[in-house]
Formats: C-alpha cells, structure tokens, sequence
C-alpha cells in the first residue's frame, strides 16, 4: 500500500523524514540499507467496535461487579480492555491485552484497603486518626511517580501485538523527575511550568516503550506543548469575556430601577436563572479547553513518536473535534444516567483510530521479540482505582 | 487412541494464522485436533520454511472468547494461532473441558450472556433488584451491625470533637435560661434517659441557638434556631429557642425522649457507615473511586443518605411515642411543638441555605413534619 500523499504531514514533519532510511537496522532487514527513496507503506489503524456490542458487554460486566460486591471488578476491567485492543486493527492484525485479573485484584484489594481506612479515619475520627490519614496521605504523593512507573510497565508488559510484547525499560529516577519533580515546578509556577511538565511526562512515556526489540523515541518539541497550553488558555479567557458581557448586562439593567420591568422579583429570579446558565456555559468552555488538551496533546505525541527507525505514527483527528466529542459525550451521558456509556466510549475510540496511521519504509513482519517480564499489578490497580490520567 | 466415545475419534480441522512469538511475522496456519493431540502446521512462505509443531491439549491455553474478536489459542513456548472459526474453537473447548481452569469457562459463560439482548436485560433487571435490595435493607442492617459494634470510647470522642467544633458563634452561645429553669430541664432529661437505658454517658447541652455574632463578618452564618440534636455518644443539645417555643414541659420531653431514641439505635454512627457502603457501591458502579463519574453519582447518593435519615426519624418518633404514652397516654405534646416547629421553619427556610458541610447536614433531622404528626397520631390510636 504505497502512499503518495505523504506531503500532507506538517512541514516540520518532512524533516524528519529523512533519518528514517538511515536508522533502519536488525538482521532481518529487507531493504537494502541506503536506498534513497524508500517505499512508505500508510497501514490506517481501524477500529470494529460496535456500540450495542459493547453495551451488551458493559451492562453483564457491571452487573457482575454489583452482584459480587466489587470482586468482579478486575475481570470486568480486563474484559472492556481486551474487547478495545482485540477490535483495534492495523494491517489486519489486532491487539491484546493479556493482564491477568488475578493479579489486578490483589493490587485493587490493597489500594482499596488503604483507601478505605483513610476514608475510615476523617469519617469516624478515632484515636489518632490524624496520624493513620497523614502518613497514608504523605505515603501516596510520596509514591506517585513509582506507582505511574509501575503502572506503565504493567501496561505494556499486558499488551500484545503480533504475538509481541511491549515493553516499558522507565526507570524509578525518571520518573521522579518527569512525574515529581516537573508535577511540583508546574504548581510553584503556578501553572507556568505545566506544558513543560506534560512535556517531560509524555517524552517519559515515549522513550522508554518498546515494541519488542525496537526502542521507541520521541521528537517532540517542547514549544508545541506551551502552544496547546496557551490556545487552551486563551480559549477559556474568550469564553469568560464573552459570557461576562450578559453578566454585566443582567446587572446594569436589575439596578436601574426599569419602570417596564413588572416585579422586580420576576426580574431577580430571571437574573438568577441566566446566572445559572452562564456558569454551566463557563463550565462547559473550561472543560473544552481540558478535553482539547487532551486531545491535542495525543495527536502530538503521535506525530511525534517513531518506532525501531522504521515506523512512525501519524494522527489526523482534529483535537477540537474530539473535545467537542468528549462534551457532547459527557452530556448525553448525564441526560441517559450513564447508559450511553459504552456507546459514548466507542465513539470517542472510533473518531481517534479512525484518525491514526501507521507508516512504515520497512515490512510490519521485521519486528524481534524481547524477553518478557512479570510485572507487578500494584501500580495498575492504583492508577486504575484512583483515576491517575496517564494520558492516553 | 482406541477410545470409544466417539468425541475423541473426531478430528478437528481450523485455519488461521500463526505467529511463533519471536517476530512479528504472521503466517497462514492450520490447526488440527486429534484426540488429546493438538498439531500446527504452517507452510513455506518463501521467506522461512514450513514448521509442524505438536502439543497435548491440556498444555494449549485457549483465551475466552470476546464478541467480535478473533480466537486465541497459545501454547507454552510463546506461540500463538488465531482464528476467525469460533464454531471450532468451541468444539476444541469442549472436548478439552476437563483440564481447563474454571475462571475460563466460567467467561465462556459470561460471553453467552452478552451474546443475547434477552440475557442482557435480564442481567440489567438483576442488578437494579440487587442494588435496589442491597441499599434498601443490606446496607442498613449491615451499618446497623457496624454501628452496635462499635466501641462506645469512639462514641465519647466522636461526642467531644463535634461539641468542640459547635460550641462557638455562629452555631451555639451560652444558654441564657435562668439556672433553677436549667436545673428543672436536667431533671426532665434524667427521667427520659432513666427510661431509655444504655451504657450511654448521657448529657443534656442547653445552648443558645443564636448566639451574638462576635464580628468576625459569617456572612451568611448557619444558626441553629429553635433545634435539637443527639450526638452518638449520648450527647443532646437543646436550644434556648426550642425551650421558648415550648408550650409544656412535656412536649420539651417528648423531644428529648426522641433524641433519646437517635442514641440508643445508634443512628448517627449508622449513618456514617451507611455513607462508607453508598461510596463502596458507587465504587463498584462507576469503576473507580475518584473519578468525574463517581462526582456524578454524589448527588444520588446524597439523596439516598437523606433516605436513611428519614427512617432513623421515623425510628426515633416511635421511641419518643412509646415514652410518652408511658407518661402522659397521649402524643399531643410531641405533635404541638413539631408543628410550631414547622411553622417556624417556614420562615427560616430562605435563610438557612443548605450546604454540603458534615455537620451542617447532622443537623438536618425535621424532614416531612405532616408525615411525622400522623405518624405519632396513628401511635397514639394504636394504643388506645
């Protein structure tokens, strides 16, 4: 599948193009090594997933998980993943997810333990509860980056593709400063630093993932992250001044005494009911702008993510798209009490995949395995449990 | 392979495709079962040669089956076979049914409930009956348990830490009433715990409801009023308002005697258990414990928590109905002082705007007041 319409990468794309012929290596290669113009081959990622499969999945699952007080969980988890990996395609092969519900349950039974006599001690406040809370509490953020460390290795140990595994080669260190560290500048720098920490984060992530033997790496720039943070943030400064102007309005026109406005108490509880609205609309513009982020930040980290020196991603979803997606999403949740849950999750899979290829200068067949390791499920069952984004 | 049962004669032909789990490489493959025998075969493809591999069928591990994907079958050294043949690879299942672990066949199951709407409505209908049992009588008595079992050296503390906290402007002041009328309600409070009993270290508080505000500028401050509460421990507080808007010293008892009824079935402790259960069941619902969903649910779950104290009223009216038909053969009192209550309230109402606050919300215990005097009327014909 040649793809001529390379051309349609952003221009700082093109770059680096180039090295790609240059890095290519391994035994098995099937290109002679200089070639000058290699054939890229696009393979689009696809997504099968349908909503009234998936709803028929995720309605058994949480009756199981009710029916069995929680201890279904981990199986229900395993299962929506494996049901998301299995229907992901590229050219023609899916993945899998392969964690074992076993081992997620004891790591969710120990972060629900320490979660439940946290909660236990600022409820009941027994003897000493401060003492159980604090070191509990001083304990996680102590622990943070090592369980996200974990909790990624978990993560791409479990996921397998063409009978390979990921791999994860982060280490504690790195995550310290990517996680700790950068978490920290960016609330000193009251926010200053935050693209610079989602930076760190993500170049974190990238580097060290591994599709078998091939190293992942990461060329993002860090300027692309402060132009998501300032779009995002000049989004939310528009939207406060445009909805500012009716609030100023509204309360220009309920002081001066109106002579046409009836009752003044039908006029104040307008003035409150508008006040609602523009609050909810505020909340709606703020967490666009999040959504955006999001969404934006994974379309850059895509673009900018190369696989071995022989494959490199390429998203093409638009990120406002998606956050409008994510709104919409959220909103029709809320109206169906959460119904359309399963079918708000394949759309939003659905767009994203729909919007990502694959393109390599080598066979997709070229890739060599790496040892495999156990890893643990702690880490997992914490980021899981306790809702860490993880950014993907 | 002499067996007899005709099973096992069988042989069980799949095609698919074969990954040998040291490249990425996927070839085309057939998979073959004969017996307790399980033999991949992949032809040369021009880049390798072909491989025969054989192994028991006990050793092959087959992956449950999900909708709308493609069968798994690994083996132990690492390889894989994939197939689009579902009908197969059931059949595979059952013959190999005994050595499987039960954790797969049980997901055998649980994929032939999500292969039918029928079953799936039928799970939905299961679920609203557990939830709706489990949040009706399980976690009541569950917290009723938890509550009766808790050390009554938590209540005490509980009791100290939260009088502490209300013991300022702009919930409670110093009782204003002159001592020989404070004395006289300490010996009615006598008589009311005297008669409900319980290792409880029983107090009555007399407190000012709307103390001066001390200047510190509450703008919108949360005063008491005309109130009263029992703390878990055994600790009541009742207002100066609430003595003032009394007609009778009894209908001052028949409130204490209710407040009396909220120590001894323990329903402030029952009702921080009861919150523990609904964010355990929101857990199990939304998947996680802090996410925007479990937020979400935190509206339904206060409603609910509402639901419960409603009951413990109800519960602590019928304590408070029985003291006084003891005493006085009559109700009257208890009904004539909640509805002057009542009546008050409707002016408070705009001003004590209701917030999220813990303590704020123990204090919300007056729901339904109509329901309540009926209630304690219907008591009172049941008796005569």
């Amino acid at each position: 599948m040649p793809d001529p319409s390379f051309s349609s990468m952003p221009p700082e794309r093109q770059a680096d193009a180039l090295p790609l012929t240059l890095t290519k290596s391994g035994p098995d290669s099937q290109l002679p090594a200089l070639q000058a113009t290699p054939t890229i081959s696009a393979y689009p990622m696809r997504f099968t997933g349908t909503a009234g499969e998936f709803f028929r999945l995720w309605i058994v699952n949480t009756a199981l998980s009710i029916v069995t007080l929680g201890l279904y969980l981990p199986w229900a988890r395993v299962r929506t993943r494996q049901y998301f990996y299995g229907h992901t395609w590229v050219d023609g092969q899916n993945f899998e997810y392969t964690a074992n519900p076993v081992a997620l349950l004891r790591g969710y039974l120990i972060v629900a333990a320490f979660f439940g006599v946290y909660t236990l001690a600022t409820n009941i406040q027994f003897q000493g509860w401060e003492w159980v809370a604090g070191i509990i509490a001083v304990s996680f953020v102590a622990l943070y980056p090592w369980l996200v460390m974990k909790s990624l290795r978990f993560l791409a140990a479990s996921t397998t593709h063409r009978g390979l595994n990921f791999r994860f080669h982060g280490q504690a260190g790195g995550a310290y400063v990517a996680y700790g560290v950068a978490n920290v500048a960016a609330v000193i720098s009251s926010s200053l630093a935050l693209p610079w920490a989602w930076f760190m984060q993500r170049r974190y992530q990238v580097e060290n993932a591994a599709y078998g033997r091939a190293r992942a790496t990461f060329r993002g720039d860090i300027g692309n992250f402060y132009i998501i943070g300032l779009t995002a943030l000049g989004m939310v400064i528009g939207a406060g001044i445009v909805l500012a102007v009716p609030v100023i309005t509204g309360f220009a026109l309920l002081t001066s005494d109106d002579p046409f406005s009836g009752s003044r108490d039908a006029g104040f509880l307008g003035a409150m009911a508008g006040i609602a609205v523009l609050y909810l609309a505020f909340l709606a513009a703020y967490s666009l702008a999040w959504q955006y982020i999001r969404g934006a930040t994974l379309k850059l980290v895509l673009n900018s993510t190369e696989l071995g020196g022989v494959v490199r991603t390429r998203a093409t979803f638009s990120p406002w798209m998606l956050a409008w997606i994510g709104l919409s999403n959220a909103a029709v949740q809320v109206i169906t009490l959460g119904l359309a849950t399963p079918w708000a999750a394949v759309r939003r899979t659905r767009y994203i995949m729909e919007g990502i290829q694959v393109l390599a200068i080598a066979s997709l067949d070229d890739f060599a395995a790496d040892v495999t390791l156990n890893e643990n499920a702690l880490g997992e069952a914490a980021t899981e449990l306790l809702d860490i984004q993880l950014g993907f | 392979m002499n067996g007899k049962s005709g099973e096992s004669l069988s042989t069980v032909e799949v095609e698919g495709i074969y990954f040998d789990g040291r490249s990425s490489r996927d070839r085309a493959a057939r998979l073959t079962v004969q017996g307790d025998q399980v033999t991949v075969q992949t032809s040369a493809d021009g880049v390798s040669g072909g491989t025969e591999a054989r192994w028991p069928l006990a050793r092959v591990s087959i992956d449950p089956p999900l909708p709308g994907v493609r069968r798994v079958l690994k083996f132990p050294d690492r390889t894989r076979f994939e197939t689009e043949d579902d009908a197969a690879i059931r059949a595979i299942e059952r013959r190999a049914r005994r050595t499987r672990p039960l954790s797969d066949r049980m997901l055998g199951g649980v994929r032939q409930l999500e292969g039918s709407w029928g079953l799936t409505f039928a799970a939905l209908g299961l679920m609203g009956a557990f939830v709706w049992g489990f949040i009706a009588f399980g976690l009541p008595a569950i917290a009723r348990g938890a509550a009766a079992a808790t050390p009554s050296r938590v209540l005490t503390t509980f009791d100290r830490e939260t009088v502490d906290l209300l013991d300022k402007p702009p919930y409670l002041g110093p009782s204003k009433l002159s001592a020989a009328r404070q004395a006289e309600l300490q010996r009615g409070f006598r008589q009311v715990v005297g008669w409900a009993g319980g290792a409880y270290s029983y107090r009555l508080l007399l407190r000012d409801g709307e103390p001066e505000d001390d200047g510190n500028g509450s703008f919108g401050g949360f005063s008491l009023g005309a109130n009263a509460f029992a703390l878990p421990g055994g600790t009541v507080v009742m207002t100066d308002q609430l003595v003032a808007l009394a007609r009778s010293d009894r209908e001052l008892l028949g409130v204490l005697a209710h407040e009396s009824g909220h120590v001894t079935h323990r329903h402030g402790l029952a009702g921080v258990y009861q919150a523990l259960g609904l964010t355990l069941l929101t857990t199990v619902v939304t998947g996680d414990l802090v996410s925007a969903g479990t937020f979400a649910a935190a509206a339904p779950a206060a409603l609910l928590q509402r639901g419960y104290s409603r009951a413990a009223e109800t519960q602590a009216d019928e304590v408070a109905g029985a003291f006084m038909l003891e005493k006085y053969r009559t109700t009257r009192p208890l009904r004539d002082i909640l509805a002057r209550l009542e009546n008050k309230d409707a002016k408070a109402d705009e001003s004590s705007v209701q917030s999220g606050n813990r303590i704020e919300d123990l204090l919300q215990s007056h729901p339904g007041t109509a329901n309540r005097i009926e209630h304690l009327r219907a008591l009172e014909q049941a008796a005569k």
